[in-house]
């Protein structure tokens, strides 16, 4: 299978690399090794760490300590020009490609191979001729003078494919290479990897989608908190046995909030039959009052479209929703404010709060009207409220009038609380809250969380990380590939249950889901 | 845009027969070479995805530079013409370098750069004339706009700011289209992080084009001089615009990635038209008493009209991709919708943000 014997040094090696960031370490002396002609998948939860690797074989980023060989031979990158010398390519799940240029520019990007200053001319003739080579290599059916802009993703990545091989690339990395692939394309992508390992291209594979892993792959390497965790030979590879080594740690109980009992059986909000743009199927699911209902799926399972079609700020296309037993359709973000439904988006620092303002500005943003008196902002009084939200989820921070972007990150989340808070929630979305948020921070948030349930407000929580929803949520509806292929509660929810709905394999007792795209 | 063109000359032509004789053309002509010297330069600028404030000020600043060196008259140095032209040219040239270099170095913005660029510079060119004017006397250089190849009566057929653009368009052409350079500013401007990841100096190359744009608006800058005779603070304000907007005309998008030097020199070509159309556009009817007249636009329209233009080629090139972009989708949608369907699990179509 593996063409590389014994005797030879591993096409790579990377032996204890370690690499921090402020407040985090992201990698903990991971080690890592690579054979010719053999396909290596690199499995880990989001925030596992594969992608900081990643981007360090790829010389995008350098690590703090730790050793990197290619062929036997210590090497440093300071960028991503000395990796790919090492005929290192790295294929970004965004493709990093020139829209506005045609294939062929494309392909040879930065490798136009005339030697010598910028000045010199382009042979466009042989660039051309060496481009259609290596798009029937990758078995991409289209002139090589078309624009990128009019291929479709899967072209988009034979594209890419191509551009590593016109580099004597000898190992490549896929980052999710078919998350955005149908199945057609995908079945086209596997054709290709299999003929670049039997021409000793050593390949890494990172996906999420574990069809593709078990088809795929000779050995899977998997990464948990910034750690080496285990390999695991094709041989000895089942879906459970990855699951589990990728899960791991038991839960930390103490951690989470105790559950509370189950309360009323109220329901507060109804979805019926949610269409959304570009989504194939409807969603149908309810909320209690007084619930956090979680949301598992992957990243791009469709959890976050879904919420900014509940909030208005990305309407639906049809169904029905009722909120306390009366029709909510909200077409914009201003609609369901107005019905007290309320999104604490994914993205903190882009759509959840503006960094410059103050917390007390970020706490009356959204209904800054009614802080108005003539026209006149009343700083006493949102200064007061401000102050009060503090007070209530304790956040840290000098005074009311701190800029937010001074403040930590569970902090800010508090800020983002608050500003909702202030407000009287019926329904409170909360899109990752936890994401880039220290162990200690994340605890207090859940505390507050679970404070706010019990005084009758519903969350829906959106969350990628297993043990989060786990330890929070009171039912979990989780998601695959834009569908919601289970809800879960109860008894039934195990986290091998909910591993299994979100990469698409199903669960024991439900009988609908299909088996995994690949 | 080249069929905008030619009607509007057209158009001209039939209300004044005046528009194509001799002298007008060669005006113009003279007008469109020195307009786009550095339209040509800022399209570098543009097609990377920056933009340059500054080049009005670097035609002035040039101008001041060669005037107040080799002029002989009241307020020059009276040194040999080359000496002031080689001087104007490295001053030029370092300006760009020190804005690209603020730009991509520190990060700053390139439209605050250059705005205070722009304003810099034309305050250096008013300490240097003093606040008042050089007169270039009677310099040699003066022959430079005036002069020319096949003489009809006082007239050159060809002036020499013309050959100097017909060369500038040339140089454009063979850096942008078929050079490894040219391709790096498209690639740039088309998307930073594929030009980035590819191993391209994104930043040399940026750098570069800020170079390029305020060499070419030294060159024109020598060409002015020439052309008006004497140096004050005045030449070149809001010069830069006129090229920003002879860019875009001609189909660069300040967003980067998009243009082409021959668009660029359709887009000069409008500007200056239109500005000479003002001028030129008669309409002659005899009135309810039968007597002749000649109806003209009101020189106070000018910037209406040169400001509504841009607005209207903008629009319609916008509306065209909008319609485009909306045909895509919908054909997308009924390729889908009309597809076989797949016996696995639904699949994404774009990869969203979770």
């Amino acid at each position: 299978m593996s063409p590389g014997s014994d005797s030879e040094p591993p096409l790579l090696h990377m032996q204890g690399i370690t690499k921090r960031f402020p407040g985090v370490v992201a990698l903990q002396g991971v080690s890592l090794s690579l054979k010719k002609g053999e396909v290596l998948a690199l499995m880990g939860e989001n925030g596992a760490g594969k992608s900081t690797l990643m981007k360090i074989l790829g010389g995008a980023t350098q690590p703090d300590e730790g050793e990197i060989s290619v062929g036997g031979k210590p090497v440093a990158f300071a960028n991503v020009r000395d990796a790919k010398a090492q005929g290192i390519a790295l294929i970004h799940q965004e493709l990093m490609l020139a829209p506005n240029l045609d294939i062929t520019s494309n392909i040879f990007l930065g490798n136009e191979q005339a030697g010598g200053g910028l000045l010199r001319p382009l042979n466009r003739r042989r660039m051309r001729a060496q481009a259609e080579l290596l798009v029937a290599r990758v078995g991409l059916q289209m002139p090589v003078t078309t624009l990128v802009s009019q291929l479709t993703a899967g072209q988009k990545q034979m594209v890419e494919i191509a551009k590593a091989l016109s580099a004597n690339a000898r190992i490549l990395i896929m980052d999710e290479p078919t998350s955005s692939l149908g199945s057609e394309e995908s079945e086209q992508l596997f054709k290709i990897i299999h003929q670049l390992r039997s021409q000793g291209i050593g390949i890494i594979y990172i996906s999420h989608r574990m069809g593709e892993v078990l088809e795929l792959s000779d050995r899977i390497t998997v990464l948990r908190d910034g750690h080496y965790v285990s390999d695991l030979a094709r041989a000895d590879a089942t879906h459970d046995a990855i699951v589990a080594l990728m899960v791991g740690r038991a839960l930390s109980h103490q951690y989470f909030p105790p559950k509370r009992e189950a309360r009323t059986e109220e329901t507060r909000l109804v979805v019926e039959n949610l269409r959304l743009p570009g989504v194939p199927t409807a969603a149908s699911f309810s909320a209690r009052t007084g619930e956090i209902l979680g949301f598992a799926g992957l990243i791009g399972a469709g959890r976050t479209e879904l919420m900014q079609a509940i909030f208005g700020v990305a309407p639906a296309i049809s169904g029905q929703m009722l909120l306390e037993g009366k029709p909510y359709w909200p077409r914009t973000a201003r609609e369901g404010i107005e019905r007290g439904v309320y999104l604490a988006p994914e993205d903190r620092k882009q759509h959840g709060l503006v960094l410059q303002m103050s917390v007390a500005e970020n706490s009356s943003l959204p209904n800054i009207a009614s802080y108005a008196r003539f026209g006149w902002l009343d700083r006493k009084t949102e200064q007061e409220v401000a102050e009060a939200g503090v007070k209530r989820l304790r956040t840290k921070t000098p005074s009311v009038r701190q800029a937010v972007g001074n403040l930590s990150g569970g902090n800010q989340q508090k800020v983002v609380l608050a500003k909702w808070l202030a407000m009287n929630p019926k329904i409170l979305i909360l899109d990752e809250p936890t994401r880039g948020i220290d162990v200690g921070a994340k605890a207090e948030i859940y505390q507050h969380m679970a404070d706010l349930a019990g005084v009758g407000i519903t969350i829906l929580m959106v969350s990628s990380d297993l043990e989060e929803i786990m330890g929070v949520s009171d039912r979990v509806v989780v998601m695959h590939e834009r569908r919601i292929t289970g809800v879960l509660e109860g008894s039934g929810l195990t986290q091998l249950a909910i591993a299994g709905l979100m990469t698409g394999r199903p669960a024991n007792s439900d009988g609908g889901s299909q088996a995994v795209a690949s | 845009m080249l069929s905008a063109l030619v009607l509007m000359c057209l158009a001209l032509w039939l209300s004044n027969s005046d528009f194509l004789g001799i002298s007008n053309v060669i005006n113009t002509t003279r007008q469109i070479s020195m307009l786009g010297i550095f339209a040509i330069g800022i399209a570098f600028v543009i097609i990377t995805g920056g933009i340059d404030l500054s080049i009005g000020s670097v035609v002035g600043l040039t101008g001041v530079i060669i005037a107040r060196l080799t002029s002989t008259a009241t307020g020059g140095l009276g040194y040999p013409l080359w000496v002031g032209i080689l001087a104007a040219l490295v001053v030029a040239s370092l300006v760009g370098l020190i804005q690209g270099l603020l730009i991509t170095r520190l990060r700053l913005q390139p439209f605050i750069v250059t705005l205070g660029g722009m304003l810099l510079l034309r305050g250096v060119s008013q300490t240097v004339v003093d606040g008042g004017v050089i007169s270039m006397g009677k310099s040699s250089l003066l022959d430079l706009a005036s002069g020319g190849l096949f003489h009809v009566g006082s007239d050159p057929l060809i002036p020499y700011p013309f050959l100097m653009f017909l060369a500038v368009a040339a140089l454009g052409t063979y850096v942008l289209h078929f050079t490894v350079l040219g391709r790096y500013i498209y690639a740039i401007g088309g998307s930073r992080d594929a030009a980035e990841y590819s191993g391209i100096n994104v930043k040399r190359v940026e750098t570069l084009t800020y170079v390029i744009s305020a060499a070419s608006a030294g060159v024109a800058g020598i060409c002015y001089a020439a052309y008006i005779g004497q140096m004050s603070q005045q030449v070149g304000v809001a010069y830069e615009l006129y090229a920003i907007a002879a860019a875009v005309l001609g189909g660069c998008s300040l967003r980067g990635g998009e243009g082409t030097i021959f668009g660029i020199v359709i887009g000069t070509a409008i500007m200056r038209v239109i500005d000479n159309g003002i001028n030129m556009f008669q309409y002659k009817y005899t009135d309810a008493d039968g007597i002749r007249r000649i109806w003209r636009l009101n020189p106070n329209w000018n910037w209406i009209i040169v400001g509504a233009v841009i607005l209207a080629a903008v629009i319609l090139d916008q509306l065209v991709h909008m319609i485009q972009a909306a045909r895509s989708i919908r054909e997308a949608g009924a390729r889908k919708a009309s597809g076989p369907p797949t016996g696995g699990s639904p699949k994404s179509v774009e990869a969203p943000a979770g």
